[in-house]
C-alpha cells in the first residue's frame, strides 16, 4: 500500500514544480502587465478615494435625506417621496433666497474682474516699490470673513454707521442697509469684493507677465497707445485665465455664506429675506429649524444650479477657444 | 476599449469598498465608545486615577478661578476649557454632537433657550438628580431641564430676575422722578402704567425714545406667560391659533401709541450698541446680565441706573446649565466637577467677580450677594435689588420643542414692524403665521 502509495506522492510534486515555474513566469509578466496599466491609477486614486469619501458619498447621502422626514436631533423618519423638493419649490423664501444669490452674485463677480483687471494692468507697469504694491492689494484676503464682516457692520450701519455720517454731511437722505434689498445687496457685495478683488488681481498679474513683451514692443513700433495695447493685446491673451476666474467666482458666488450671515445680529438674512442666501436657506432649515429634509433638498437644487450654471460656462467657454483656433486659422490663411 | 473599461470597473470597485470599510470602522468606534465608557467612569469615581475633563463654554461663565481652586482640591483632575467664540456656535457644537452621537465634552454648558431641543433627546445626557442638588435651585429653574418622567439633565448656573434700567438724566430732563424707588412706583406693576409713563416721557419732547426696541420688550412679555407659543400638553403650536396668546402681546406692541414711543433699534446691532452712550433711549428690560452690557457699551456714561420693578410681574430672562452627555469617558468625575461649578458658594463667587446673577436660591440670599452695589450704576444695591427680583419669579413659560424657531420668526416679525420699518402690523404678523406653518 505505501509503495504503491509513494510514487503516486512525488508524481504531483514535480508536475507541481513546472506548473509552478511556468505560473511564475506568467505571473510576473501579468504583474508587469499590471504595473502598467494599473499603477498609473493608483497614484491618482488618493484622490479619487478622498472624493469618494469627502465628495460623493455626501452629495449621495444628501440625496437620500431629501427623500425623508429628517431632524436635526432625532434622526431619520418617514420617507416622504419629492414632499420636500415639492415644498423648497413652491416656497416663497427660496425663491427670495435665488434672487439674492444671483443678485449678490453679480453685483460682485462682474465689478471684481473689472476692477481686478484694471488693478492688475497698472501692477504690470513698470512701478517703484513693485513686491510692496503686488502684496498689499493681497491683504484684504488675509483677513478673516468675520473680521471684515464686522468692520464693514460699522461702515454700513443704519443709524451710526461711518458712510451714513458722511452721506448726511454731502446733504443725502441716509440709506437703510438692511431694511432695503438692492442696499443690502451693494453692502454685502462690497465686503465681497474687498476680499476677493486682491485675489483675482494677482492671478491677472501673472498671466499678464506671462504675455511676450515682443507683441507690445511691435505695437508701440506699429504707433499702438497704452490704451489700445490692452485692449488688443493684453485682454484677448487673457482669454483662458479670464474663463479660469469666471468660473471660480461663479461657484463661490452662488456658494456665498460668511457675509450675508454675518451682515446683522440675527444672521437670518434680514427680516424680511432681503438677503438670505441659498446657502443660508440650507444653514437655517436645516439647523434652526432641525428640519434636515427640506435642507437637503435645497442643497440638491443649489447642486443642479451650479451644475446648470457651469455647464453654460463650459459652453460659452469653448466658443471663445474655438474662435481662438478659428482666429488663428485665418491669420495663417492670410499669412499664406 | 473594453480591457480598460472593465479594469477602470476593478480599480473603482476596489476603491470603493475602501471607502466603505474607512465610513465603516468610523461608525463602528462611534458607537463602541458609548459601552467600554461605563466600566471607565466608575472607576473614575475612585477619585486617584488621573482624568481630564473638557468643558465647553460660551461667552462668560466666570469658571476660570474655580477651574484651579477644583484642580488643587483634586490634583488627579485636569480641566481643559473649550470655550466657543459665539454662543450660537456653542449651540451648533452641541447639536451635532447629538445628531452624529459624539461625545466631545465632558462637560457642556447649555443657553435656557436651548433646553427644550436637549430634552427632546434626553438620552444623550447623563441624569444628574442627587441629594445634594435636591432644592439648590427654585422649581421652574429644574423645571426647564427636567424630562417629563423626571430626570435633570442639567444643573442651573445664572439666572435673569428682570429689572428696569433707566437714565435718570433725561428722567429728569422730562420732570419724572429720579430716584429708583419713585421711578419704580411711576412705572407701576403693569405694561399700560410702563406705556402711560412712556407717553408722559415722550410729550415732554426730549428727544429720546422711552425705550429701546419691541423685540427686547416682547421677550419680556413672552416670559410672563404661561405658554407662550406651544399647548403644554400636546405640543402643539397654539401661536398662531385662534386661542394665541401672543397675538394681543404683538398687536399691543405694534400699536401706534406703543411705536411712538421705541428708539426703533433691533436689538443686538451695532446701531443698538452705540446708542446706549447717546441720548436715544430713557429705559430698558434689564437683567443682572444687561448691566454688564450697559457698562460696557457705554463706560462713560454716568447716568445709567436700575429700578426694582418689572411691569407685568417679576420674570425670568436668560440663564444657563450645565450638562454631562452620558457617553462620556469620565461621567462621574464630570458629574462632580458640574455639582461643584454650580455649588451656591461658588455662584455667590462668581456674581461678586464677574456678575453673572446665580440661580441657586441659598447663592441669591448669601450676604456676599445682597450686599453687592454697583458703582457705575449709581451705587445701587444690585445685589439685593435682583435678590428681590428673582424671589418673586414664580414661573416659566413652558418651552416645547418649536420653541427657538417660533421666537427667531417672532423676532422677525417685530423687527420688520419697527426697524425696518417694510411691513405694517398686520402684513408682518401675516408673514410670522406662514413661517410658523412652514415649521411643521
Amino acid at each position: 500500500m505505501t509503495s504503491t502509495g509513494t510514487p503516486q506522492l512525488a508524481g504531483p510534486t514535480s508536475d507541481d514544480e513546472r506548473v509552478r515555474q511556468q505560473r511564475r513566469v506568467g505571473f510576473s509578466q501579468r504583474l508587469g502587465r499590471w504595473d502598467v496599466k494599473v499603477s498609473p491609477y493608483l497614484y491618482i486614486s488618493p484622490f479619487f478615494i478622498l472624493f469618494i469619501v469627502v465628495g460623493l458619498f455626501p452629495l449621495l447621502y444628501t440625496g437620500y435625506v431629501s427623500f425623508h422626514k429628517w431632524d436635526l436631533l432625532t434622526g431619520k423618519g418617514d420617507s416622504v417621496g419629492f414632499e420636500n423638493f415639492d415644498w423648497v419649490l413652491h416656497s416663497d423664501m427660496f425663491w427670495k433666497s435665488v434672487r439674492n444669490t444671483f443678485s449678490i452674485f453679480l453685483l460682485s463677480s462682474v465689478p471684481q474682474v473689472i476692477i481686478a483687471l484694471v488693478l492688475a494692468a497698472i501692477l504690470d507697469a513698470n512701478l517703484r516699490a513693485k513686491t510692496f504694491w503686488r502684496m498689499g492689494v493681497l491683504v484684504p484676503y488675509v483677513v478673516a470673513p468675520v473680521a471684515v464682516s464686522l468692520i464693514f457692520g460699522q461702515l454700513f450701519a443704519d443709524q451710526s454707521g461711518t458712510i451714513n455720517a458722511i452721506l448726511a454731511k454731502v446733504g443725502i437722505d441716509p440709506i437703510l442697509w438692511h431694511s432695503h434689498v438692492l442696499p443690502s445687496h451693494i453692502a454685502i457685495a462690497t465686503m465681497v469684493n474687498f476680499r476677493w478683488t486682491g485675489y483675482n488681481t494677482l492671478i491677472f498679474l501673472a498671466a499678464m507677465q506671462a504675455i511676450p513683451r515682443d507683441l507690445y514692443e511691435a505695437a508701440l513700433i506699429d504707433g499702438a497707445k497704452r490704451v489700445r495695447q490692452f485692449f488688443s493685446i493684453t485682454i484677448p491673451m487673457l482669454r483662458p485665465t479670464m474663463i479660469f476666474i469666471v468660473v471660480t467666482s461663479t461657484i463661490g458666488g452662488l456658494q456665498i455664506f460668511d457675509e450675508p450671515r454675518m451682515f446683522d445680529q440675527a444672521g437670518r438674512g434680514g427680516a424680511d429675506q432681503q438677503y438670505l442666501t441659498v446657502t443660508n436657506l440650507i444653514y437655517q432649515l436645516g439647523w434652526t429649524n432641525r428640519n434636515f429634509g427640506r435642507a437637503s433638498a435645497v442643497a440638491w437644487i443649489l447642486f443642479l444650479m451650479i451644475l446648470v450654471i457651469s455647464l453654460i460656462n463650459y459652453l460659452l467657454s469653448r466658443r471663445i477657444s474655438s474662435d481662438e483656433t478659428a482666429g488663428a486659422k485665418k491669420r495663417k490663411k492670410v499669412r499664406a | 476599449m473594453r480591457k480598460t473599461t472593465r479594469k477602470f470597473l476593478a480599480v473603482t470597485a476596489s476603491v470603493a469598498s475602501i471607502a466603505l470599510l474607512a465610513t465603516a470602522c468610523s461608525s463602528d468606534s462611534g458607537d463602541g465608545d458609548a459601552t467600554p465608557s461605563k466600566g471607565t467612569s466608575e472607576s473614575a469615581s475612585a477619585n486617584t486615577e488621573p482624568v481630564t475633563l473638557k468643558v465647553a463654554t460660551f461667552n462668560e461663565f466666570g469658571f476660570a478661578d474655580l477651574y484651579k481652586e477644583y484642580m488643587q482640591l483634586h490634583p488627579n483632575v485636569t480641566i481643559v476649557d473649550d470655550k466657543a467664540d459665539t454662543s450660537d456656535n456653542a449651540r451648533a457644537a452641541v447639536t451635532n454632537s447629538i445628531a452624529s452621537n459624539t461625545v466631545v465634552d465632558d462637560i457642556v454648558a447649555a443657553d435656557g433657550d436651548w433646553m427644550p431641543e436637549l430634552l427632546a433627546s434626553d438620552a444623550f445626557f447623563a441624569d444628574l438628580g442627587s441629594d445634594s442638588v435636591k432644592d439648590r435651585w427654585p422649581e421652574w429653574k429644574t423645571k426647564m431641564a427636567t424630562t417629563a418622567d423626571g430626570k435633570l439633565i442639567g444643573y442651573g448656573t445664572d439666572s435673569g430676575p428682570e429689572a428696569i434700567c433707566y437714565r435718570k438724566d433725561l428722567f429728569e430732563k422730562a420732570g419724572l422722578p429720579t430716584d429708583r424707588d419713585e421711578v419704580a412706583k411711576a412705572i407701576g406693576d403693569s405694561w399700560d402704567s410702563y406705556f402711560d409713563l412712556g407717553k408722559k416721557f415722550m410729550d415732554a419732547k426730549t428727544g429720546a425714545a422711552w425705550f429701546d426696541s419691541i423685540g427686547a420688550l416682547s421677550q419680556g412679555m413672552v416670559n410672563q406667560q404661561e405658554a407662550p407659543f406651544e399647548d403644554p400638553s400636546t405640543d402643539e403650536i397654539t401661536a398662531t391659533g385662534d386661542n394665541s396668546v401672543i397675538k394681543p402681546i404683538y398687536d399691543k406692541l405694534t400699536s401706534d401709541e406703543v411705536l411712538a414711543q421705541s428708539a426703533h433699534l433691533g436689538q443686538w446691532s451695532p446701531d443698538w450698541s452705540a446708542a446706549f452712550k447717546k441720548d436715544q433711549f430713557a429705559t430698558m428690560l434689564c437683567p443682572p446680565w444687561m448691566t454688564q452690557i450697559i457698562a460696557g457699551n457705554a463706560p462713560d456714561q454716568k447716568n445709567w441706573d436700575i429700578a426694582p420693578v418689572m411691569p407685568g410681574g417679576s420674570s425670568n430672562w436668560g440663564g444657563s446649565y450645565l450638562l454631562v452627555p452620558s457617553g462620556g469617558k469620565n461621567v462621574d468625575a464630570a458629574k462632580a466637577l458640574a455639582d461643584w461649578l454650580t455649588d451656591p458658594a461658588q455662584a455667590a463667587k462668581i456674581f461678586v467677580k464677574y456678575g453673572n446673577f446665580p440661580s441657586q436660591t441659598a447663592a441669591t440670599t448669601d450676604a456676599q450677594v445682597t450686599g453687592k452695589t454697583d458703582a457705575y450704576f449709581g451705587g445701587a444695591p444690585s445685589g439685593k435689588i435682583f435678590s428681590d427680583r428673582f424671589a418673586a419669579v414664580s414661573k416659566q413659560p413652558y418651552r416645547g420643542t418649536h420653541y427657538f424657531p417660533i421666537n427667531a420668526a417672532l423676532g422677525d416679525a417685530y423687527t420688520r414692524v419697527d426697524v425696518n420699518k417694510t411691513d405694517d402690523s398686520a402684513s408682518s404678523w401675516k408673514k410670522f403665521v406662514k413661517a410658523v406653518d412652514d415649521l411643521s
